[in-house]
């Protein structure tokens, strides 16, 4: 059962990665605290679910992520970078009325039942590991986020795009000054943010049902998940990602009244002894 | 024995490599004006910055009227008589000035702010604008402003950071006038940093000229004026 | 404004609320006018906290079901009169949320606010699951006893008694705050706002202030409560949902934050607005959220500071909420 339990955990932990990635990377760049985060997720997964009843689930892992890439390249240039002088605050109380406008959205035009994803049929078999018959499709999810993980980490070290992410992150003036276009790169780092939610969003929808409540929850998560590991920093977001999920699994079982209230007094004690977070070195 | 207000003692200010303090000292009689020169960063707005708690020491000790507040926070050597200005305008932009000169007052334990803060506005020609909310005052008026921040309460000691920073000639003439005038009646012990060489030389009492965070000349204005020292660090050469 | 000219308006307040109850004859209207004059109560909690110390709570639904859960438990187990309750509960949250703020005011900006949804959420979760005290997912009823400081429960309960009381109260509050941000309290609390580092070289402690505005702030929205506990007889942990209390921050900065006229004309635009959409009530968060985007764009103290500058003859300026 414990087996079990542990591989659940490690599929949502992946499923955070994803949704955690986008934001700490958004709030690298821009300093913004993205509450319109969770409707990203929620659009993706939506749109992926349109786009999977026409044609099928591959296309809409591409399909979704794409278009959540152009919201955030809009979102971007039309919203974060025309306010980027006024008080984070601020900023942040916009993406929450941007939360409400999306919620509606989706419930206007899906309607506000439940919908369900089917697994694609490529996936939908089981793997033995460890004793257990363990669903291909969630394996998929673990791989899923080590993919983006790895990937996100290497392009951020190894790339000259990177390099200027790095850098615009940490101090934006001197390196527009250094003749890189800090607006484009945002541009390009809130639309890569934001396709991260969307593809977390499609991933998830074939295990966690579709609903326009589903953009609160994984939300709240994913901030928990960004503080305790450090505003802006991947690497902690990554662990503390991981870490997010196995305990809200294991302890559902073992400890249900404390598990879920553990990631809060970890996010709380967090930014009570270090406003900026664990790994991440800025306020 | 120790007849000094202020008594600064090997101060160091260390951070990132920097050394913008490097072994620094400072003395300060009652009612004297000590003017303190130096090129851009020498380090001046550093040693007032450590004096009075804004900057944490790397070494150094500080003494005032002979009780060692080194160790102590901002509001503890605020509450002893130490006052200090800013030299980027530190004020309250959203409180009408009448209302924030005499907070400042109360809070040193005036038992009529009200009046002290009326004093002091009307030295600095603020007291027609007492209504007015700070950030609407003109550049001029905020950096008086600041100034009454720091003058209220009836300070012994008085840190001022490039007060004339931005002011006209006339300004900052009339500006040197009213510090002279008040820290004689007050008997407020001054340390003044200034670009501006014709107003230190002017009114102070001792002359330290700062150059990498370090002391290179330290006395009566007119010798230090003379100093081949000073002038080179200045003018980059033997002038 | 000088506290006779307060006092003179509150009075003329609380005339014009009698005049409202004498006037509106349906009790469906004065039961809703009764609502927005409860959300202007807690939203005058939270805008308090966000003129005064400029901090943004995400989490003051936790004050606002605290109270209710607290009087609804108290009074299950008949551990005391219901007006020493009342009391009690008040002075207990005061003391509680200023513990709690000597710890948070310190944490800056954007911090802040995810720590207070992150201690309200906790306390959401905790009351989902305490089934034994609170009753769980399904909530807690209020059991009010048949006179509540002498008069008779059916009384109170009327519609235009109940909407009397809550504006009544809305008024008191109101003037107390306007009077105490007068004092020198308000002076340095709005010092520390400014510009927290000049505060201290002024010789003021900036964290005990801000914790008790804090606290007053908790104290203002737990009254809220009780008013919305006698007013539903209820109380579940939906009130202590995080987007309670952002809705509420949306009624603030909507309405205008900078003065205590703000955070009403929020609550009441929103209660009656969702009424007056009909058919497009379901769109009601759309067009709030639309709303909150446009009033921090173009006017950040609200549609009273909008409203204010108009009358000025200024031109809208650009200024932010710090």
């Amino acid at each position: 059962m414990l087996t079990i339990n542990l591989f659940n955990g490690l599929v949502y932990g992946s499923l955070l990665i994803v949704m955690s990635s986008g934001l700490a990377l958004i709030y690298g760049l821009r300093r913004v605290v993205n509450f319109a985060h969770g409707a990203l997720y929620m659009l993706g997964a939506y749109i992926g679910f349109s786009v999977a009843q026409h044609s099928n689930f591959w296309v809409a892992l591409v399909a979704a992520p794409a278009a959540m890439a152009l919201v955030g390249v809009l979102l971007d240039r039309y919203g974060f970078r025309l306010l980027q002088e006024r008080d984070p605050l601020n900023v942040m109380l916009v993406t929450f009325g941007l939360l409400l406008i999306l919620e509606d959205l989706v419930a206007f035009i899906w309607g506000k039942g439940n919908y369900s994803l089917f697994t694609p049929e490529l996936l939908n078999f089981s793997v033995t590991l460890f004793g257990h018959d363990l669903p291909a499709y969630r394996i998929g999810v673990i791989v899923m986020g080590a993919l983006v993980a790895l990937g996100l980490t290497l392009w951020l070290r190894f790339s000259r795009i990177g390099l200027f992410v790095r850098a615009a992150s940490t101090d934006p003036i001197t390196t527009a000054m250094q003749g890189v276009n800090t607006d484009v790169l945002s541009a390009g780092v809130v639309g890569l943010g934001s396709a991260l939610a969307g593809l977390a969003g499609v991933v998830a929808a074939p295990f966690l049902s579709l609903s326009p409540h589903m953009s609160s929850d994984v939300l709240i998560d994913s901030f928990v998940v960004v503080v305790i590991g450090g505003l802006g920093s991947l690497a902690g977001a990554f662990v503390a990602a991981l870490l997010l999920g196995m305990m809200q699994a294991v302890g559902a079982v073992y400890l249900p009244e404390v598990s879920v209230l553990l990631p809060f007094i970890f996010m709380i004690a967090m930014l009570i002894w270090k406003p900026s977070g664990l790994a991440g070195s800025r306020t | 024995m120790n007849s000094y207000v202020l008594q600064a003692q090997d101060l160091a200010v260390h951070y990132g490599g920097v050394k913008a303090l490097d072994g620094v000292g400072i003395t300060l009689e009652k009612g004297q004006i000590h003017g303190l020169i130096g090129p851009n960063g020498a380090g001046k707005s550093t040693v007032i910055d450590a004096i009075t708690g804004r900057r944490k020491l790397t070494r150094g000790t500080v003494l005032l009227d002979g009780e060692d507040v080194s160790h102590m926070g901002a509001v503890e050597r605020r509450m002893r008589g130490l006052s200090r200005s800013f030299q980027r305008t530190s004020i309250f932009g959203g409180m009408a000035v009448r209302r924030q000169v005499e907070l400042a007052s109360y809070k040193m334990g005036v038992a009529d702010s009200a009046g002290d803060a009326g004093a002091v506005l009307k030295e600095l020609d603020l007291d027609r604008l007492g209504q007015t909310i700070a950030e609407d005052l003109g550049y001029g008026e905020q950096r008086r402003l600041d100034l009454a921040l720091a003058l209220v309460g009836r300070p012994k000691l008085l840190m001022l950071d490039e007060p004339m920073a931005g002011l006209s000639v006339q300004e900052s003439q009339d500006l040197a006038r009213h510090l002279k005038a008040l820290t004689a009646r007050w008997e407020v012990s001054v340390l003044l940093v200034e670009h501006d060489m014709d107003v230190v030389f002017g009114i102070s009492d001792v002359v330290t000229v700062f150059e990498l965070g370090r002391v290179i000349a330290s006395g009566e204005p007119a010798s230090v004026r003379a100093n081949p020292r000073v002038r080179e660090a200045y003018l980059g050469s033997a002038a | 404004m000088s506290l006779v000219r307060t006092g003179a308006l509150s009075l003329l307040a609380l005339g014009g609320g009698a005049a409202i109850m004498q006037w509106t004859t349906s009790s469906s209207l004065l039961g809703m006018l009764t609502q927005a004059v409860i959300y202007a109560i807690f939203a005058l909690g939270v805008g308090v906290l966000l003129k005064q110390n400029g901090l943004v709570s995400f989490g003051h639904a936790l004050y606002f079901g605290a109270a209710g859960y607290g009087m609804g438990i108290i009074l299950a187990l008949d551990w005391m009169p219901a007006e020493l309750a009342i009391l009690l509960i008040l002075l207990a949250i005061g003391v509680l949320a200023f513990l709690i703020g000597l710890v948070i005011v310190r944490v800056p900006g954007i911090a802040f606010g995810m720590l207070t949804l992150a201690i309200g959420q906790m306390v959401y979760l905790l009351a989902t699951r305490a089934r034994g005290l609170t009753g769980g997912a399904d909530g807690l009823s209020i059991h009010w006893p048949a006179t509540l400081f002498g008069f008779p429960q059916a009384m109170l309960l009327k519609p235009a008694t109940l909407f009397m009381i809550a504006w009544s109260v809305m008024v008191l509050v109101t003037f107390v705050l306007l009077w105490l941000l007068r004092t020198r309290f308000g002076a340095i609390t709005e010092a520390i706002r400014d510009n927290e580092e000049r505060a201290r070289f002024i010789g003021i402690t900036t964290t005990l202030p801000r914790a008790a505005v804090y606290a007053l702030s908790a104290m203002v929205t737990g009254v809220a409560c009780l008013l919305s506990a006698l007013n539903t007889g209820f109380v579940s942990p939906e009130n202590l949902h995080w987007s309670v209390s952002a809705i509420t921050l949306l009624m603030v900065v909507i309405g205008g934050f900078k003065t205590a006229l703000g955070p009403i004309v929020g609550a009441i635009i929103y209660v009656l607005f969702k009424d007056f959409l009909g058919a497009y009530a379901t769109h009601s968060m759309a067009i709030f959220g639309a709303a909150l985007i446009v009033v921090i764009v173009f006017s950040p103290d609200g549609i009273v500071g909008g409203v204010q500058r108009l009358l000025k003859g200024e031109r809208p300026t650009k200024r932010t909420l710090q």
